[in-house]
């Protein structure tokens, strides 16, 4: 019972802080939504057009706006001396990097979840294609949270090059991207790309906890 | 064999084998040139271009070869505190992405008179250019982190996390269909390639393998003086 009101304590912890600095993932969502006027103006207004790339757009904005808030996932909580303190109540570098991971699940890629709708109909997007991307952005988003967990705990100690967790993350997501948008486009064989994705979130699930525990647990005792 | 995870016995081994390692490889590749140049003879299909595969093939084969080393020397150097591996990844990084990089070249130079494009999204090449795009972040990794001992342990679980990709380039061209051809000499059958044209191909590899390990041992030695001074 004492592991779970800590871990209770620790969600309500990201909850507050990430409820008083809401401005930062409305600020994601917004570069979102900017970002796909902007294809759309360098693309042109015709429907077709718009709606057979829309997918595409949508998969790849979704990575680079989810991407930009990697800066923050350990780096405040490392500074400020939290991540530390984290470890002195009795969780281990594992135990934080996943419960780290289901926090920016959840308070940053899910708000970008309720957003796919509006972009759908902003793009074009078909009302049938539309389940297929929420499934496959459930998942995928899931594996860009634990790949941002190891990225960001690898460039902790990286005081001069910010953008290489960002690069980290978007080479490793090739596989996702390409097994998602093969989800979309191809419905009638959803069942054996879905079951791809979810081995590839069950193998980075699997080494996320090792990673990223050993990167947060080497910054810390060099800091 | 320990040599290979010594720093001092490195370079002891290594004053005695460099200048022989340097001249095999010049005349390895003189005797490869003048093989593949004249002495081998044109395909019956892509006439004189298939004298690209003696630099193209070689390479890539020791692209990957550099990443699998680098691989196992991380999995030395975290399980068993060698601090040689650490030497060994910071040093080789560099080379493996000039191989890759050779491979790409003459790879697109091959393509655009066989397959009439510079480059196509298959999935051959695109794991390969996923590949040094992996080799390039590890040199970022190496000249962007201030303090060493977190440096060094962080790119070996790089390097270890991105060892995934290797396993995706060597069976690329079985998985997928691929414009690139499936694999000829590194398969369980019989290679089906001619001995004449295997010939050059055997001793041009042979040379990139030596110029390489020179290569390799004047960057390790480079690296075991820097960190002597750093730490005295």
């Amino acid at each position: 019972m004492i592991i779970l009101n800590k871990i209770i304590s620790f969600y309500y912890r990201e909850y507050k802080l990430n409820l008083s600095g809401f401005q930062d993932i409305l600020t994601n969502i917004v570069f979102f939504f900017v970002s796909i006027f902007i294809f759309i103006f360098s693309i042109g207004p015709e429907k077709e057009k718009i709606s057979i790339l829309g997918i595409g757009i949508v998969w790849t904005l979704l990575l680079l706006s989810s991407t930009l808030s990697l800066r923050k996932f350990y780096q405040d909580d490392f500074e400020n001396g939290n991540l530390l303190i984290m470890h002195l109540n009795g969780f281990s570098f594992g135990s934080i990097a996943i419960l780290k991971t289901f926090s920016h699940f959840l308070f940053v890629q899910i708000p970008f979840l309720i957003s796919i709708p509006i972009a759908s109909v902003l793009l074009n997007i078909a009302n049938d294609k539309l389940m297929y991307l929420f499934a496959s952005f459930a998942l995928g988003s899931f594996i860009l949270s634990c790949l941002g967990s190891i990225s960001s705990s690898m460039n902790l100690m990286n005081q001069r090059n910010f953008l290489l967790g960002s690069i980290i993350v978007m080479i490793f997501s090739v596989p996702i991207i390409i097994f998602s948008v093969g989800i979309i486009n191809m419905e009638e064989n959803f069942n054996s790309l879905i079951s791809i994705l979810f081995g590839i979130l069950l193998i980075v699930f699997a080494i996320n906890p090792w990673a990223s525990g050993f990167c947060l647990k080497l910054s810390i005792e060099n800091n | 064999m320990k040599f290979l995870v010594n720093p001092s016995k490195f370079n002891e081994i290594a004053d005695y084998i460099f200048k022989p390692v340097l001249i095999l490889s010049i005349i390895l590749f003189a005797i490869g040139l003048l093989f593949s140049f004249y002495l081998s003879p044109d395909d019956y299909q892509q006439g004189s271009t298939v004298r690209i595969m003696y630099v193209h093939v070689p390479s890539a084969w020791l692209a990957l070869l550099t990443y699998a080393i680098m691989t196992l020397y991380s999995v030395l150097a975290l399980a068993f505190r060698l601090p040689f591996g650490f030497i060994f990844n910071t040093a080789v990084a560099p080379i493996g992405a000039v191989f890759t990089l050779i491979c790409i070249i003459s790879g697109s130079l091959w393509g655009k008179p066989m397959w009439g494009t510079w480059w196509v999204w298959d999935a051959r090449l695109t794991s390969v250019a996923i590949l040094f795009v992996i080799y390039l972040i590890i040199i970022f990794m190496n000249l962007s982190f201030e303090n060493r001992i977190i440096r060094e342990k962080v790119v070996a679980i790089f390097i270890l996390v991105g060892s995934v990709n290797l396993p995706i380039v060597k069976f690329s061209v079985d998985w997928w269909n691929t414009l690139h051809q499936p694999a000829t000499i590194s398969k369980l059958s019989k290679p089906s390639i001619d001995p004449s044209m295997m010939t050059p191909l055997i001793i041009m590899t042979f040379a990139f393998i030596m110029i390489g390990i020179a290569i390799a041992i004047l960057r390790i030695k480079t690296e075991i003086i820097s960190r002597k001074s750093y730490l005295s």
